[in-house]
């Protein structure tokens, strides 16, 4: 889709290397592993925790342009789910290409969208009911 | 704390060594040469290696 994912950690990148050739779940993960180590990064993003050495986990979409669309934190045990991640980041591509509004229902290309207007204001609902045309 | 990027600005440029596992090598990656190549960057941060994602 035109987008390089990277993972980053503070480990260093040679054991990214020991990592990634001993744990057998990343035997088919082939993203980029960066190296975080002195954690000047995670601290430029406000997610580097000084007293473990760590980074919370947390996720960033930067467009071609360099500005930073979307980001989402979570604290050091709770998981993301990937479906999530990759509606944000489509919703991120379809806005950056037209300027319309994503409803809270949109999933991918070809769904609802919704078009700002004068005729929009207070018709959201009539709006999402007919095909996106505020009656 | 120290002041973090908000959603709508800039983020300012950056440069890490890598492992590729596609390769086997090490390398660098840099915002400057993501952006120069017109790439999109989804930047996955996780707390260690060697714990579970």
């Amino acid at each position: 889709m035109g987008a390089r994912l990277i993972t980053v950690s503070c480990d260093t990148h040679f054991t990214h290397l020991a990592w990634h050739t001993v744990e057998k779940q990343l035997k088919d993960v082939k993203f980029t592993m960066a190296s975080d180590k002195t954690g000047e990064l995670a601290r430029t993003l406000g997610i580097y925790l000084e007293d473990a050495g760590l980074a919370l986990r947390g996720t960033y979409v930067i467009s071609p342009q360099g500005t930073l669309l979307f980001s989402e934190v979570n604290f050091l045990n709770v998981g993301r789910n990937v479906d999530e991640l990759m509606r944000k980041f489509k919703a991120a591509l379809y806005v950056a290409k037209k300027d319309e509004g994503i409803p809270p229902s949109w999933n991918e290309e070809g769904d609802l969208t919704l078009k700002p207007s004068a005729k929009m204001v207070g018709k959201v609902e009539e709006a999402l009911a007919n095909d996106g045309n505020p009656a | 704390m120290t002041e973090t990027i908000q959603v709508g600005s800039a983020v300012p440029d950056f440069n890490l060594t890598t492992y590729e596992p596609s390769s086997g090598d090490f390398g660098e990656v840099s915002l400057a040469d993501l952006k120069s190549s017109g790439k999109w960057t989804i930047l996955f941060f996780y707390p260690a290696d060697f714990t579970f994602v």
